[in-house]
């Protein structure tokens, strides 16, 4: 075990069962993670990579092994205290936005902040703010379908930060853009990561975006580590 | 969350779905306007009775009789006197109360009981009453001043009178038409006649049942009293246990200075000596219906028979509970309908938002957060179906009175509120509404909390 790693897994294992057949998603992964760095993660369609983004957010639960953020054990935590977590330690962006369509960018931003009790003219008035850091300030009215695919990701971008969370888990956030705009995204990300001191972990197809920003670099294949290329 | 938050998001989310929320609720407002229809008729029947019983103030008063073959307290026979032998003896432990004389002590008595606001006995004698040239049979009722200004009397024409003193009469409608005079206000300070008669023992009355034919053969002879008309009053509808029953009365004083023969029938001759002794029966007015049953309770500790129209209040409030319950059950079909429409337009919401439900998980939503924004949208439907259903059940119950109404008055009958909204009714049937939507909205939100968020997130 690594004392100084922020994110640590410890033989991280997830099985799903479907009827008599079962598929392990993730087997036996161990890794760890320090405060502050941008960690990429690579490997083929069915790796495992969005199982293992799955369970560092607190989403899913693992079927063995331990998972701990900051000390503390989150593999162990119940329904509600995981909500807990996501709420205040996580920011997730996924490849497909994962946008509320009939809100408009400012109540999706928003959205988090709901769930934590804060006011609505607070909520609003940070929501309105992270756009702005994501220079989406015009477009705070507007619905996810009157935005570009790189303004979706960025309003998503704004809603995982909002709750000013310790962790910034990306899957795939590039998936469904073009290359300037992809190198404009994850070019916010580093930026955010530095002005917010957060730790990144970041699922890509793009080895050279990865190889550009990512401080190391986390190869899987069959639910199993198979390389870590430190960059930086 | 913050309640106010759950209904922004609850009104927020029904806004967008407008036809299916409008649907659903309007499947709601049936349900309760059918419910508050049909309760606010019940309500309104009870209304209606208990108003004209407390209209005719007879909810105060109690009539007070001696119990049928009670006896005499076997203590106070006496312990020398031999036994009949064909007597039954007294079986062991029998408690009976001993007779209760009704007279002028025992009015004294009764007026003692903490409520009792008067009592008069109820004394009737057969009469002949003349106006004019037509004479008619009455059996004229001794009612004292005070019960005579009360509701008790419906004056149609004149004054009660005011002491219990002068020979002031006071006579029904209906008697005044069969005498002759169909309009009341002329009647007002006539004299007319009552004729009584009484036990004659005298030698000439003696006389006549030696040698006499007939009727002439009984000891009895008449006498009349002038009596001034000071009011006329409506004949009571219906009979029973009314403290004042009769077509004609005068006031005590009056009375007593009468020759009279104090029969309401020949059944009375047959009655125990001990009975014949006092009033057949005492009239008991108390403050309030509410001390009713306290005095009541006292008067039956002395072994006296009492009845109350309270009573029968009491048993018809019984058979008004097993009304309401029928009522409750036929609109409990609109509501159970309702409520399925409720539970199908959740299931819907809940498909069409699965992804919505996952995103919510993924940004910190717990379990409980995703069930209370469905359920505060159920409850939503709930409140919004009982307040519209509320006002449907008014508007309703208003055309059924203006309609029965325009139809009853054709035939003469009084305009009658046919429906009541008592404040517990109305706060009740919007709640019911919202619990009702609540409990239909439990399956559907249990399962969207139970929704996996990582499947939610994949589901297109």
């Amino acid at each position: 075990m690594d004392a100084d790693a922020f994110i640590q897994t410890e033989g991280l294992t997830r099985v799903y069962s479907s009827g008599p057949v079962q598929v392990t998603a993730l087997r036996d992964v161990t890794l760890s993670v320090e405060r502050g760095s941008f960690v990429g993660v690579t490997g083929a369609s069915g790796s495992g990579k969005s199982t293992l983004m799955n369970l560092l957010g607190g989403l899913d639960t693992p079927s063995a092994g331990r998972l701990s953020v900051g000390g503390r054990r989150i593999s162990d935590l119940d329904h509600d205290e995981l909500a807990l977590f996501r709420r205040t330690t996580v920011g997730m962006i996924f490849q497909s936005f994962n946008l509320v369509g009939s809100h408009t960018a400012l109540e999706n931003v928003a959205l988090p902040l709901l769930f934590a009790g804060v006011a609505k003219k607070e909520r609003l008035r940070r929501a309105g703010e992270l756009l702005g850091t994501v220079g989406l300030e015009g477009r705070a009215g507007h619905r996810p379908s009157e935005l570009s695919g790189g303004e979706q990701q960025r309003v998503a971008i704004a809603r995982a930060l909002v709750n000013r969370p310790q962790i910034l888990l990306a899957d795939e956030p590039t998936g469904n853009l073009d290359s300037r705009t992809s190198r404009q995204i994850v070019e916010s990300l580093v930026e955010l990561r530095r002005a917010r001191s957060l730790t990144v972990v970041m699922i890509s197809h793009e080895q050279t975006l990865l190889r550009e920003f990512a401080d190391e670099v986390i190869r899987l294949k069959d639910g199993a580590v198979t390389q870590r290329e430190r960059l930086r | 969350m913050r309640i106010s938050d759950y209904i922004e998001q609850a009104c927020g989310n029904l806004w967008k779905k407008k036809l299916r929320t409008f649907l659903t609720t309007c499947g709601v407002i049936i349900g309760v306007g059918a419910l508050v229809c049909m309760f606010a008729f019940g309500q309104g029947v009870q209304r209606n009775i208990k108003d004209q019983f407390e209209e005719m103030d007879l909810l105060n008063y109690i009539n007070v009789s001696p119990k049928n073959g009670a006896r005499r307290d076997p203590s106070e026979r006496d312990p020398d006197a031999p036994r009949a032998h064909d007597e039954p003896s007294e079986p062991a432990g029998d408690a009976s109360p001993r007779v209760e004389m009704l007279d002028d002590d025992f009015i004294d008595e009764v007026m003692q009981i903490d409520g009792v606001e008067a009592a008069f006995p109820e004394t009737r004698f057969p009469a002949q009453i003349r106006l004019g040239e037509r004479e008619q049979f009455t059996l004229v009722q001794v009612v004292t001043a005070r019960a005579c200004g009360s509701e008790l009397v419906q004056l149609r024409a004149g004054q009660p009178y005011t002491s219990d003193e002068p020979n002031e009469a006071m006579i029904s409608d209906s008697l005044l038409r069969r005498l002759g005079n169909k309009k009341p206000e002329t009647a007002v300070g006539q004299e007319v006649e009552i004729r009584t008669i009484r036990l004659d023992f005298s030698l000439a009355s003696l006389m006549r049942m030696a040698f006499g034919r007939g009727d002439q053969r009984l000891p009895i002879s008449s006498k009349r009293y002038p009596f001034k008309i000071v009011g006329v009053i409506e004949r009571m509808g219906f009979g029973g246990a009314m403290p004042i029953r009769s077509d004609a009365f005068i006031p005590p004083g009056a009375a007593g200075r009468m020759r009279k023969l104090v029969l309401t029938g020949i059944s009375d001759l047959f009655q125990p000596a001990e009975k014949m002794a006092g009033y057949s029966t005492v009239t008991v007015r108390v403050a309030s219906p509410r001390l009713v049953a306290d005095v009541k309770a006292k008067l039956d500790e002395r072994g006296l028979r009492t009845f109350a129209l309270m009573d029968q209040l009491d048993e018809m409030k019984k058979g008004f509970v097993i009304m309401d319950m029928f009522l409750l059950a036929v609109g409990m079909i609109g509501m159970t309908v309702a409520s399925l429409g409720i539970v199908n337009t959740m299931v819907m919401s809940i498909l069409e938002r699965y992804r919505e439900i996952g995103i919510m998980k993924a940004v910190g939503a717990t379990d409980a957060d995703v069930q209370k924004i469905f359920l505060f949208e159920s409850g939503v439907i709930g409140f919004m179906g009982g307040v519209f259903g509320l006002a449907l059940g008014w508007l309703v119950s208003i055309i059924i009175n203006v309609v029965v109404n325009g139809l009853s008055a054709r035939e003469g009958v009084p305009h009658i509120h046919y429906f009541s909204f008592p404040w517990w009714l109305c706060l009740g049937a919007v709640a019911f509404s919202v619990l009702v939507s609540l409990i239909a909205g439990i399956f559907p939100t249990i399962r969207a909390a139970a929704v996996d968020p990582v499947v939610a997130l994949r589901h297109d």
